[in-house]
Order: C-alpha cells, then sequence, then structure tokens
C-alpha cells in the first residue's frame, strides 16, 4: 500500500519534529511530559479513482497511486492539524492543485477523481470517527461517483443495507460483526448493485468501499482494509 | 505466598507509574510475587503503547525489575529504551500485563485524540498477540484534578472507557474502580502517594486473581 508519510514529513510533521516527548517547554511547567500527540494529530490519505495512473506531488516527494485494488489507496498518516497542505495531482501531463487544512482529529480522503476530459479532480472526503472498537469492524462506503445521487452499501442477497443514504464526495460509516459477507453498492432501489469482496473482515480492523466512475461511465467498487501509519514525533 | 498465580511467567511493562521505587515496580510486582508468579517488570516514563513496538529513546528514566531483586533505575537523558519483542525473547512470559493510559489521554487538549490512541494501542496489542501470548491491560487511575498535568476525572472516564473497547484481544482492568475520584491523593495530580500505589497494586493483583480463577488466563 503506498505511503505518503515521507512526503507529508516534509510539509505538515516539521512543528513536531521539533517537539520531545519531554520536552523543556513542558519541565517547565512541572511536567515530565505531555500526554497525547503534542501538537494534536489528524490523519490524511490520497485515493486513485480514476481510470490511470495518479501522482500526488508536493514540495517533499512524490507518491504514485496505480489501478489496481490496493495500489489506489495510501495509508492515512498523521499529520499536524491546523497547517496548510499542499500539492498537485496528476494524470498524465495534466494536474490540478492540492490544498488541505485538517481539524484534530479528522480523517480526510483526498479522492482524485478524472473528468470526463480525462483531467484529475480533487474531492476532498472529510469525517470524524469515532467508532473504534477492537471487538467490531469499522466499515465505511465512499461516493464518488456523481452519478450516484444515495448510495448504500448492502450486505449478503442485497436486501440487507449496512450503510445508507451516502451522498457524493461523502462517506458513511458503521460498526459492524467482524464477518465474511458478500458485499454491494447500490444507487437507488432498482439498482441491483455492483459487487465488491473484502474477504474475512477482522475485529478491530477499519474497511473502507469505495464507489466511483472513472470518467463518469462504468460503475465501478473496490473494498480494502485501511491502514494507519505510525505516528513517530 | 498464597500460590494463586503461581505457573505465571508475567512480563509487566509501564510507563512512569513503574518507574520509581514504591510505585507499581515495588507494589504491584511484589504482589504478583508473592501470590507465586516469576515477574519481570519494566517501565519506561513518558512512553505510549507504540513505543515499546518501534524503539525509542527515553527522556525522563527507565526502570526494570526481575524477581525479588531490586529495581535498576536509569535516569540518564536518553536511556535506550526496550521492545515488547525484545522483551518476550529475553524473559519468555506466558502472560503480559501492560499498565499505560496516562500518557495518551491528552489531559489539557480539548478534542479526545481517539484516532491516535486507537493506533498506539492496536500497534502494541497486534505485536503481543503476534506471540500468540494472552495478555491484560491497565488503565489509569483517577488521580486529581487542578494539577500542570491537566488531568480531570471525566477524561480519565473518557479514557478508560475508550480502552475498554480498544484493548481486545488483551483484558482490560479498569483501575477507577479501585476507589472514588481524587480519593487517593498524588504528589502531583497524576504519580499517586505510596499508599495510593500500595492500593492500585493490590487492586490490580486481585482482579488478575480473579481472572485466572475465573479461567480467563490460562496458566
Amino acid at each position: 500500500m503506498p505511503s505518503f508519510r515521507y512526503l507529508i514529513a516534509a510539509i505538515g510533521m516539521a512543528a513536531l519534529l521539533g517537539i520531545g516527548l519531554a520536552g523543556s517547554v513542558q519541565a517547565a511547567e512541572g511536567r515530565l511530559y505531555p500526554s497525547g500527540p503534542p501538537n494534536g494529530v489528524a490523519y490524511l490519505r490520497f485515493a486513485n479513482l480514476s481510470a490511470a495512473a495518479v501522482k500526488i506531488t508536493s514540495a517533499g516527494g512524490a507518491l504514485d497511486l496505480g489501478t489496481g485494488g490496493a495500489q489506489r489507496v495510501g495509508e492515512f498518516d498523521p499529520v499536524t492539524p491546523g497547517t496548510e497542505l499542499t500539492g498537485t495531482a496528476a494524470i498524465g501531463g495534466r494536474t490540478a492543485p492540492v490544498k488541505v487544512t485538517l481539524k484534530a482529529n479528522e480523517f480526510v480522503t483526498v479522492a482524485v477523481t478524472a473528468g470526463a476530459d480525462g483531467a484529475p479532480e480533487v474531492t476532498l472526503v472529510r469525517e470524524e470517527p469515532t467508532d473504534f472498537n477492537a471487538q467490531k469492524s469499522a466499515l465505511a462506503l465512499y461516493n464518488l461517483d456523481r452519478q450516484c445521487t444515495d448510495a448504500r452499501l448492502t450486505a449478503g442477497d442485497g436486501r440487507t443495507v449496512v450503510i445508507s443514504g451516502v451522498k457524493p464526495g461523502a462517506t458513511g460509516r458503521r460498526l459492524v460483526n467482524p464477518v465474511n459477507v458478500a458485499l454491494a453498492v447500490a444507487c437507488d432501489d432498482k439498482d441491483a448493485g455492483t459487487k465488491t469482496d473484502l474477504g474475512a473482515m477482522a475485529a478491530g480492523e477499519r474497511y473502507s468501499v469505495f464507489v466511483f466512475a472513472p470518467g463518469g461511465v462504468g460503475r465501478q467498487a473496490f473494498g480494502l482494509a485501511d491502514k494507519m501509519a505510525p505516528f513517530r514525533p | 505466598m498464597n500460590g494463586l498465580l503461581a505457573g505465571l511467567a508475567i512480563l509487566v511493562i509501564g510507563d512512569s507509574h513503574m518507574v520509581t521505587n514504591d510505585y507499581l515496580i515495588t507494589t504491584l510486582h511484589n504482589d504478583l510475587v508473592e501470590q507465586g508468579a516469576t515477574v519481570s517488570s519494566y517501565g519506561m516514563c513518558g512512553t505510549n503503547a507504540g513505543d515499546w513496538v518501534y524503539k525509542t529513546d527515553v527522556s525522563c528514566g527507565e526502570a526494570e525489575r526481575h524477581g525479588t531483586k531490586p529495581a535498576v533505575i536509569n535516569r540518564q537523558a536518553r536511556a535506550p529504551g526496550w521492545t515488547i519483542d525484545q522483551l518476550i525473547t529475553q524473559n519468555h512470559p506466558n502472560l503480559v500485563v501492560v499498565e499505560m493510559g496516562d500518557t495518551m489521554a491528552g489531559y489539557g487538549q480539548q478534542d479526545f485524540p481517539r484516532g491516535w490512541i486507537y493506533e498506539q494501542v492496536r500497534t502494541l496489542t497486534q505485536r503481543i498477540a503476534g506471540h500468540n501470548l494472552p495478555c491484560v491491560w491497565v488503565g489509569p487511575p483517577w488521580g486529581n484534578e487542578g494539577s500542570s498535568y491537566h488531568k480531570t476525572f471525566a477524561r480519565v472516564k473518557e479514557m478508560s472507557d475508550f480502552l475498554a473497547q480498544s484493548v481486545a484481544p488483551c483484558r482490560y482492568i479498569d483501575s477507577t474502580q479501585f476507589s472514588k475520584p481524587g480519593e487517593w491523593p498524588t504528589i502531583d495530580g497524576q504519580h499517586l502517594t505510596a499508599s495510593g500505589y500500595r492500593a492500585w497494586g493490590k487492586g490490580i493483583g486481585d482482579a488478575l486473581d480473579r481472572m485466572v480463577s475465573a479461567g480467563e488466563i490460562k496458566k
């Protein structure tokens, strides 16, 4: 799975790098160490939802996102909240700017799609999840298909709705039992659904299902286990 | 010695509550030894759970203790630290006890850093699980409000409840059940007095007894 951590490190973690666990500033207050991430933390990842390879570039480096399953999505990398992160998303020779400032504890997925003319388009999907649970699986649906106005994730025979009401450019998430079940993304009552397979979900893990239509045609869905890069101050 | 824990080789790791004589490295360690367990304890001050997986220097003290020997405490400014893999290989435990919570709860921060805490906790619990070892996670005690640590009873409760749902497959010991908020006096809002550490150590030991008696921990 592609990692963006070193790229982000150059542009977003600079403030953290100068602060150790037992910094002298804290010691002056009579404390041995801070509790929690010293400057707060937020998480950022990139996803390629186009038909072609995507390159994300910042002043600190570059990240290539392919078109095969897990190659499409990077890790959630810890970044400093309140710091503007900038870069570009490129498909072929065409680029679109990336500019995002995260709030503390926010998780942002920078989704790169391609318009009908093939030019990259950037959508920020923001969430502040609270559903962390080591005995359940956290399952999310990300809707990056503009034609899918009311996305829902169904399980089994398609009649069991797991997540519903997800608008384009948004996400929905819920805790489920860790099971192995067939999933599909449907966009209205007449939609038989686009199938996807996560395999056996594990307790404590987090999963994302993306629905998208490269170039506005040919709806696709795929899912993967979320990865979080280690936080190292 | 009551022998309730005989047959257990327990590796105890923790934060600053384990790095000073008369803290848990004395009281909990003694309690477990007196119950027949073989015990090795390690503390790294100021560390988060992930620091026990990705080796880190420790800047405010570390300590280790084995069996009935006295604790060896290192107050070097940059002590070398240990990893859980290293300690499991060295000590061959059949039970790991993790005492950690105060360093990760975000005291003084407006927002509770759920995602970050979860990542820290999972990093350690999954590494322990990778060794096919059972583990028990001990959450933070109440402490006192109004100190430079900015510890509040509400945040301690939030942290303890969050750990309870985050530490599986480890079992959880809720230290807030051992006393009322503020009942155990502290020296700085966070670290207890000797009587508090005696009570906390006994509470943890008794909880482990109950888990063993209930068959939740196999010898």
